[in-house]
């Protein structure tokens, strides 16, 4: 269409008409916002923290509860028999002592006789026994009840073969004192009772209000925090308990966002609306550029990630080969292309755990590796199938794949083909056929080497790597019962060294660190290589030695 | 115009009976279970918590079991919120994305059909080149693109907007303009083609061609008419923005039910798929039915139902 | 109003010398056209195995996350991998992928469209629940799925992409045709007693071609874009294989660390999707039958 003339005039009246609209809208928005901008801020609250979750934590029942979010909430506002102290140790909590009889198999808990529920109620031993059976209980479906198969016939009741609970291993002897038979020793027993599936529960209120017995409105804990608002999928805020039985927390008030996007989450702590983050809200550029601010640290966590053969599938049948792959990665490039401080790992017992030692992994050698695959038959890669290496799909990961797989074509000669696959749709993969390789990674429960080491045992639901070897089955069977810890400490050093120089079912590849950056008016966050995080002792205020810092 | 929404109405039924099977159908034979997780739990404990859910049961009989529990308006509950009830879910996480959509598309709307029909009425010169970048813009940089760089400039640099959350009015602007960017430059665009095709047809010409005295009719009509691919878009539109967007609402922090379209999917939360898939057909449904409506509205002529 | 008066019933050209003559006349058309050749030359060779970089797309160097220099014109990666060598490697999977999901949204959508918008009456009563349908399953679940079934690969990609964007085009071609079914033009070709098939194809889809073309230019960035979610949820390409898209997702929270990871792939398909627009201006000039009228009466 051509326009005519006549038309021009209309036209452009017209437009102009929409154009004025249009500035109109321009300015609207532009005025709120110079609005805004005139708003007061202050830069913190005293006695109130904010803090970001990341996501909706799935449940705050923590029979029911699997995941880390959950359990950070969880750690704040209850408390078990014992608790960790910074150097994760168990220190007296509920129990004021306790006693290991009959060569370990018997625990004996007793109580202090001042604890409260938030509701005023005194916390007794059978608080824990009722939690204990309903952990095991069938009808509860839950999924860490596992955790307590050490207990005599917990497997069998709660695998439905034994119909009742009263055999069970557990009982309240009376109000402050708690039992607990085990089927056998086992040395880590006591880190299982700081955890939280182990925590007390009331009865009356989970039958009372049943599955919404963890709203505000009904939840009943006895930890330094009551839960007070639960905005789903977006804000919970926790109050300081005025009844706790320790120390009632400085912190008035504790509110935990859930921004997902972790750059988000970062530029909310640059704008001073949260006062503490950690990985969650880490993306790893910002890592880079906070790296020399003081609010910046960095520690290691009990969390290692390694690369896995199933050694049913060619090539890796052959030792030689899974050693090859062992010996050929460089495991220093991983904190260069992750930028957030991790530590390369060649022994499956990180440092710090009993049984560490650097020398029970392979070294970086190239050299060696290209003569091992040269004796297994494959000179410089030659004639070798082309290997799949299974992942999970997410950023961090992917870039530890490829670099793997550039490592491999450089240094062996080995062609590996990535494939990524969904999370669920990974994890259904692994467990049922796992590819020839793949990657994986595996969190601490508790801090014994215990909880690396059971993973590749025969009997592991864990263990999707199809190999076993009766030595190592024997090695941790008698490190779980071995009460003294040199000699302890001197049988998973065994193992671990059977795991990664000798038979190399897995390449263990470097620790995941924690990042975090507290603003300068926060003390006292206690965060532990567990990745648990205690708020009890947290102090928010300009304080004198603050003051200078936040100016 | 009563009788074609209650035909719809009642056509909705077997429609939703066969979005809801199909898509019970679909999270079945995708592989992956809601319960499979980083740890490996023991079978038992895996047939405990199928137990639960009456998993364990046959297909068809838990099929059976998901209608009866539709019909009286039970969506089911989530495995992955324990103690969560879908409805509980959807009724907490809707209303955010509907007031934060409504403004969207609102936005959407008033910027981009008027930005259309200036294009095509300055069709060839400087406006309609302008208009052109910036809804190509709108539709060829990714949304996170767009909010990461709004956040930047507007809640970082600037300081004049908070960078997420969902506490204040203030809380909604960016997001807001972030889900109206690509709605936004599509009506744009489309009003800009409509317009043009309607601009030309003969009646207009005719009309035109008898002088300035019709002209600001013809303008209405040219209008009227135009709106028709504009409307036809807003109806799955509609449903699309105000069911929540996943994007926008995982880079502001907002509780809204977007997120789950995806979420749900991850952890094979079988009733949460069902029930969000559900409420989007529901209001796909009604939009389109709103659509056709309109369409008797704009243009009397056309019939939709014999 | 008055009855057409033109005799000859406007007839779409067919793709011939004189729509390309057309679209020379148009600038902004002529140029896009060139500048989608061009990219898609390039896509064709590096396809073909042609070198046309200084780098491999997989050649990592210890130069992690350089800026843009003369060695590397685009910077490099988190493993030291030149951005450049990555987005010309990219282009091939993401023009694929735009193109042939415009494709299939085209031929199912106004197939599918045309078809229930000509009828009417009760057939688009049903085929537009059809639609609905369609619109309602989650996308993310059939697309999984299609991994599932096909395996891996380009083919896979493009039917997941093409299966999930073909219903918006099929709800506009049936609305245009719903309208257009009134017209003079239409009542007076049924007179001549022209089949349905001409009526359809002759003059029905020539005259509602200004939104489908629209619709069509924007599925192209859409499909480009989706592409990286295919990827995440595995049905994409595996490493160090990469698009424009898996490039944008995976460079966007450098955008303040690392502008040039999110900017150089958003600035190529950015450029594409422009020249798609002008083209696809272009195109509906040159296919429009009325213009041609135009041109001839003036």
């Amino acid at each position: 269409m051509r326009i005519i003339g006549d038309d021009r005039y209309l036209i452009s009246a017209f437009a102009k008409r929409l154009g004025h609209c249009f500035l109109a809208m321009l300015l609207l928005i532009s005025v709120l916002s110079l609005s805004a901008c005139s708003r007061p801020r202050s830069r913190f609250e005293t006695g109130v923290l904010r803090v970001n979750l990341g996501t909706e934590p799935p449940g705050l029942d923590w029979h029911t509860a699997t995941d880390s979010t959950s359990f950070d909430v969880v750690s704040n506002l209850m408390v078990g028999l014992t608790q960790y102290t910074n150097k994760l140790t168990c220190a007296p909590s509920c129990a004021k002592s306790w006693e290991i009889l009959d060569g370990g198999r018997r625990y004996v808990f007793h109580l202090r006789d001042d604890l409260r529920w938030t509701d005023g109620k005194p916390v007794t031993a059978y608080d824990f026994e009722y939690a204990w059976k309903r952990l095991l209980n069938p009808v509860t479906a839950a999924q860490y009840a596992f955790f307590l198969y050490d207990v005599v016939n917990a497997r069998e009741y709660n695998t439905g073969k034994l119909k009742s609970a009263d055999t069970l291993g557990i009982k309240a002897v009376d109000d402050h004192t708690f039992e607990v038979r085990l089927r056998k020793p086992a040395a880590y027993f006591i880190y299982l009772t700081a955890f939280c599936v182990s925590f007390p529960m009331r009865k009356d209120v989970v039958e009372n209000w049943g599955d919404r017995w963890t709203e505000p409105e009904h939840f009943v804990t006895n930890g330094p925090f009551k839960l007070t608002k639960w905005q789903h999928e977006y804000k919970m805020e926790l109050a300081a308990n005025e009844s706790y039985f320790d120390r009632v927390p400085q912190v008035k008030l504790i509110k935990m966002f859930m921004v997902p996007e972790a750059s988000t989450a970062f530029a909310l702590y640059e704008n001073d609306e949260l006062d503490f983050i950690d990985n969650r809200s880490f993306a790893t550029p910002d890592v880079e550029r906070y790296r020399n601010s003081p609010e910046y640290k960095n520690f290691p966590l009990l969390r290692a990630n390694y690369l896995a053969f199933n050694v049913t599938k060619k090539p890796f049948t052959d030792v030689r080969i899974r050693k090859a792959v062992a010996m050929a990665i460089d495991r220093s490039i991983f904190p260069r292309i992750l930028r957030r401080g991790e530590r390369p790992a060649t022994s499956w017992i990180p440092p710090a755990l009993p049984g560490y030692s650097p020398d029970s992994g392979t070294k970086f050698d190239p050299a060696a590796a290209r003569a091992l695959l040269a004796e297994a038959g494959y000179p410089g890669g030659k004639g070798l199938p082309k290997a799949e290496l299974l992942y999970p799909n997410r950023d961090d990961v992917r870039l530890t794949v490829e670099a793997t797989q550039d490592q491999l074509k450089r240094n062996l000669g080995m062609e590996i083909e990535l494939v990524n696959q969904e999370w669920k749709v990974y994890l259904a993969t692994v467990r049922k056929d796992a590819p020839p390789m793949f990657r994986n990674s595996w969190g601490a429960d508790f801090p014994d080497p215990e909880t690396f080491m059971n993973l590749f045992t025969k009997d592991c639901g864990n263990n999707d790597t199809k190999w076993s070897d009766p030595r190592y089955d024997a090695l941790i069977e008698a490190a779980q019962g071995e009460l003294n810890a040199a000699k302890r400490a001197d049988l998973y050093r065994q193992a671990d060294v059977m795991l990664c120089r000798e038979a190399v079912p897995i390449v263990p590849t470097f620790l995941a660190t924690q990042n975090i950056m507290i603003k300068p008016w926060v003390t006292g966050i206690a965060i532990n290589p567990l990745d648990l995080q205690f708020f009890k002792d947290v102090v928010v205020s300009d304080t004198e030695a603050n003051q200078r810092e936040i100016r | 115009m009563l009788a074609l929404i209650i035909k719809r109405i009642l056509l909705a039924i077997p429609v939703l009976l066969v979005v809801a099977s199909l898509t019970f159908v679909l999270v079945r034979i995708v592989p992956g279970g809601p319960f499979d997780a980083d740890k490996n739990l023991p079978p038992e404990i895996i047939a405990n918590l199928n137990a639960k859910y009456h998993l364990d049961r046959p297909v068809p009989e838990q099929y059976l079991l998901y209608l009866g529990r539709l019909a009286q308006g039970d969506l089911g509950v989530s495995y992955k919120y324990v103690n969560r009830t879908v409805n509980d879910i959807l009724a907490d996480a809707f209303p955010v994305s509907l007031q934060l959509g409504t403004i969207s598309l609102t936005l959407a709307v008033l910027v981009g059909v008027p930005l259309g029909a200036i294009a095509a009425v300055c069709r060839g010169r400087k406006e309609d080149v302008i208009a052109m970048f910036l809804s190509t813009l709108g539709i060829s940089v990714p949304g996170f693109v767009i909010g990461a760089t709004l956040i930047f400039v507007f809640a970082i640099k600037l300081r004049v907007l908070p960078v997420g959350l969902w506490e204040s009015p203030w809380h909604v602007v960016l997001p807001a303009v972030t889900l109206a960017f690509s709605p936004a430059a599509y009506l744009a665009r489309l009003t800009r083609a409509s317009v043009l095709e309607i601009v030309e047809k003969d009646w207009v010409r005719t009309a035109r061609s008898k002088g300035l005295s019709q002209w600001n009719t013809v303008l209405k009509h040219i209008l009227r008419n135009s709106l028709i691919p504009v409307v036809t878009v807003l109806g799955p539109l509609t449903a699309i923005v105000i069911t929540g967007s996943f994007v926008v609402e995982y880079i502001y922090a907002i509780p809204g039910m977007g997120r789950f379209f995806i979420t749900a999917v991850m952890n094979r939360d079988y009733d949460l798929i069902l029930g969000t898939t559900l409420v989007f057909a529901v209001l796909l449904i009604i939009a389109n039915t709103f659509v056709d409506l309109a369409y008797q509205f704009l243009d009397p002529r056309m019939r939709i139902e014999d | 109003m008055e009855i057409v008066e033109k005799a000859p019933m406007p007839v779409a050209a067919p793709l011939d010398q004189s729509v390309m003559a057309r679209i020379k006349r148009i600038p902004t058309a002529y140029l896009a056209l060139w500048i989608i050749g061009a990219i898609c030359v390039v896509a064709l060779l590096s396809f073909m195995g042609c070198s046309l970089c200084q780098y491999s797309f997989d050649q990592t160097s210890s130069d992690f996350l350089a800026g843009p220099s003369a060695e590397h014109w685009m910077g490099t990666d988190e493993l030291g991998r030149d951005l450049f060598s990555r987005i010309v490697y990219g282009a091939r999977l993401s023009i694929a992928i735009g193109l042939t999901t415009a494709a299939v949204a085209f031929i199912i959508g106004t197939l599918y469209g045309a078809l229930s918008g000509y009828l009417g009456g009760k057939v688009d009563t049903l085929m537009m629940r059809g639609v609905d349908i369609a619109y309602s399953l989650p996308d993310l679940l059939v697309m999984i799925l299609i991994g599932v079934l096909l395996g891996r690969g380009t083919v896979g990609i493009l039917i997941a992409l093409g299966l999930v964007s073909w219903m918006g085009t099929a709800r506009l071609v049936r609305a245009q045709f719903l309208q257009l079914k009134n017209e003079e033009f239409i009542e007076a070709a049924r007179a001549q007693g022209q089949s349905g098939w001409n009526i359809v194809f002759k003059h029905l889809l020539p005259n509602a071609l200004g939104p489908i073309i629209v619709a069509l230019t924007f599925t192209v960035p859409s499909a480009i874009l989706s592409e990286s979610t295919l990827s995440f949820i595995g049905l994409g390409l595996s490493p160090p294989a990469c698009s424009w898209g898996t490039l944008a997702s995976d460079g966007w929270r450098s955008l303040r660390a690392h502008p040039h990871l999110i900017f150089f792939p958003s600035l190529f398909i950015f450029i594409t999707v422009l020249s798609f627009n002008f083209l696809g201006d272009g195109l509906r000039d040159a296919l429009d039958p009325r213009t041609r009228l135009g041109k001839n009466s003036h």
